[in-house]
């Protein structure tokens, strides 16, 4: 199991009744609420986590959303590049771009190439969809979202192999001459995940054997999603997909004693509260199927928000406990899921520096060693999710937590 | 001036706004007593085209279609309110000679304001009570309307129905958002006969939005119905069929004394 350390950067200090009268902190929150000073302060804050995080063994994950007091990062290759700087050994995982809401696939290739290029190696490179919010900020039209993220994918694979100039006429994009300098350090292309749970797009990582990212989903959707990954690899003619191919991000804090645990990593509950964002920007038209908007207009969509925190600790969707019980989730995320990497939100809202340092470093000193072999040989494990022994029907699942 | 002089073998096509319900609703169903009405469903919005339409991502796509399937000879009458004012004017400029007139009712179509003047309210992001409260001079008198989760009690399929309505309506005009900057330049070809309605009380697309526009076509009135909003053949039908039957019987005058 491999863990990397992720914060979304978040800027807590929007004074509540400022979040209620604006539906949330996403989207459509007007930036007078930011402090520059105190800006800058959380910057250095949170890449001094990283750097942390990096000498503790950790690998590391970026993201990227847009017009957010919930996320500081505002492009993920940006972000990695920062953190690149500051860190010496530890994989950066892009995860991710949000390829339909980013103009040119083309620049996404050369960013991606050139982090790869700078680190020798070490970035692993995320495609997203983007959550459905981010319709929004980008103004890229929902109804395309899909059809943009392969197009843009198929275009950056291109730009990344071909090492001739070569046009791309396509539907969405259109460039007459294209050949990116640098190329990637890693060959033929840095590693690719991918996040989401829609069938269409689970089928499709399968197919091209990427690693598929479920996140904050229970372990139970977790695993039914990636039975559908594993049933659409092994139909594609692939062989069976190891523990490598998948990944679940997960909340974090460990702490001496349960109690201590518990009153801290109480705090994490900040990223899930529930916004009052309007249906049209929880489910813009197109971006899903119409029975999936049907269950966003339902309220079915981000179940998961509606846990209490006692709730998801069960759940394991909160790795929150001493070293021992999150050693025991983790063991359970595996057993149940097959999955092998573990991303960990160690920190959100107003949890402070010194509370997220204490748990990373007791996280790296007494759980990484014992979880670190688990999945190291999947063949010879006896798993209820070994193809073999998955004889249940498959299904997909509704989107988690994320907005 | 009566009623009697609108020509009751006159066609009347009237292109529905984005959000309203099937069939010729409100007024139309008075003016359907005089003339021949007719009030397609746009390819996108449940009809036996949505699958063939669905690469088509412009509203001169919609215009592409009504034009190469009107039948030729009967006098047309072109009208379209809102989202199919829009695409009546993107007919009128590509073919004003194949239409006795136009009639908009608060049309989308045309930027006039500057970048940073919202003119256009976002249906695509406000809740249906929303829309209501801005289309409407009196919410509570709604009808006609249909968006996902309204009115309320719809069934799963209805609620389906509803975000494929808007799903067509994000393929035509999601960016740039409910106009074509191409338009504009274009506008000066629309000679024919045209009467703007606009509702004073219409917050979707301003009242001064379309008398401005009305002031860009070469042969336009104006005309602004007091106590109604977005959806005047609804809130206000008898104001709005007195208001169409007048232009059109002015027009047959006009047009016997030429």
């Amino acid at each position: 199991m491999r863990c990397y350390h992720f914060t979304e950067m978040p800027y807590p200090y929007v004074p509540p009744d400022v979040e209620e009268a604006h539906r949330g902190l996403k989207y459509f929150m007007p930036n007078r609420y930011y402090d520059p000073v105190r800006g800058y302060q959380l910057y250095q804050r949170y890449l001094d986590e990283y750097e942390l995080a990096d000498e503790l063994g950790y690998d590391l994950m970026v993201n990227e959303h847009h017009q957010s007091a919930s996320t500081l990062h505002v492009s993920a290759t940006l972000s990695a590049a920062s953190v690149l700087a500051r860190t010496r050994r530890g994989r950066v995982l892009v995860l991710g771009t949000p390829l339909p809401h980013r103009e040119s696939p083309v620049r996404v290739a050369e960013e991606v190439a050139y982090l790869d290029a700078i680190s020798a190696g070490r970035i692993i490179c995320g495609f997203v969809r983007g959550v459905q919010g981010e319709t929004w900020p980008s103004n890229q039209n929902p109804v395309h979202n899909m059809d943009m993220f392969v197009e843009a994918h198929d275009l950056i694979k291109e730009a990344w192999t071909n090492h001739d100039v070569f046009s791309w006429e396509g539907r969405f994009y259109h460039y007459r001459y294209v050949s990116i300098w640098p190329r990637p350090y890693q060959q033929p292309h840095p590693p690719i995940w991918v996040s989401g749970t829609t069938r269409a797009l689970v089928e499709w990582t399968a197919r091209h054997g990427y690693t598929l990212c479920n996140l904050l989903g229970t372990y139970a959707d977790t695993a039914a999603s990636f039975r559908l990954y594993r049933k659409a690899a092994m139909e594609a003619g692939l062989p069976e997909p190891g523990p490598d191919h998948f990944a679940y991000l997960s909340f974090c804090h460990v702490a001496p004693t349960e109690e201590q645990a518990r009153q801290v990593g109480r705090k994490l509950m900040w990223y899930l509260k529930q916004g009052k964002l309007r249906l049209g920007a929880i489910s813009p038209p197109g971006y899903s199927s119409p029975a999936a908007a049907v269950a966003a207009l339902r309220g079915k969509l981000g179940e998961v928000r509606k846990y209490s925190f006692e709730r998801l600790v069960d759940e394991g969707v909160m790795l929150v406990g001493t070293p021992d019980q999150v050693i025991a989730r983790i063991q359970r995320l595996y057993a149940e899921t097959g999955v092998g990497n573990l991303i960990m939100m160690n920190h959100a809202g107003e949890m402070t520096s010194n509370e997220v340092r204490d748990s990373l470093c007791l996280f790296a000193r007494e759980v990484i060693p014992a979880v670190a072999p688990i999945g190291r040989h999947w063949q010879d494990d006896d798993t209820s999710w070994r193809v073999e022994n998955d004889r249940r029907p498959v299904h997909t699942v509704l989107a988690s937590a994320l907005s | 001036m009566t009623m009697t002089e609108v020509d009751s073998a006159d066609r009347l096509l009237f292109l529905h706004d984005a959000d309203v319900v099937p069939g010729p609703v409100g007024a139309l169903a008075q003016l359907a007593e005089q003339l021949v009405v007719e009030v397609p469903r746009h390819p996108g919005f449940g009809t036996e085209l949505d699958d063939a339409a669905r690469d088509w991502d412009s509203v001169a796509d919609l215009a592409q279609h009504y034009l190469s399937t009107m039948p030729a000879g009967q006098p047309t009458h072109l009208a379209g309110a809102g989202f199919g004012g829009w695409i009546a004017l993107e007919m009128a400029v590509r073919a004003a000679d194949r239409f006795a007139s136009l009639i908009l009712v608060a049309p989308y179509g045309v930027k006039l304001f500057g970048p940073t003047d919202r003119e256009f309210a976002d249906v695509l992001l406000l809740d249906p009570v929303e829309v209501v409260e801005l289309g409407w001079a009196d919410p509570a008198a709604c009808h006609g309307l249909r968006m996902p989760g309204f009115p309320p009690g719809q069934d799963d399929e209805q609620i389906e129905r509803a975000f494929l309505d808007r799903e067509a309506l994000c393929r035509y005009a999601w960016k740039p958002f409910m106009h074509d900057p191409r338009l504009r330049r274009w506008l000066h070809l629309v000679t024919i006969p045209t009467l703007v309605i606009a509702g004073e009380r219409d917050r979707l697309v301003s009242p001064e939005h379309s008398r401005q526009l009305a002031g860009l076509l070469p042969s336009a009135r104006y005309v602004e119905l007091p106590g109604t909003g977005h959806y005047p053949y609804l809130e206000s039908p008898d104001a709005f069929t007195a208001a169409v039957t007048s232009f059109l019987a002015t027009r047959q005058k006009m047009g016997a004394e030429q």
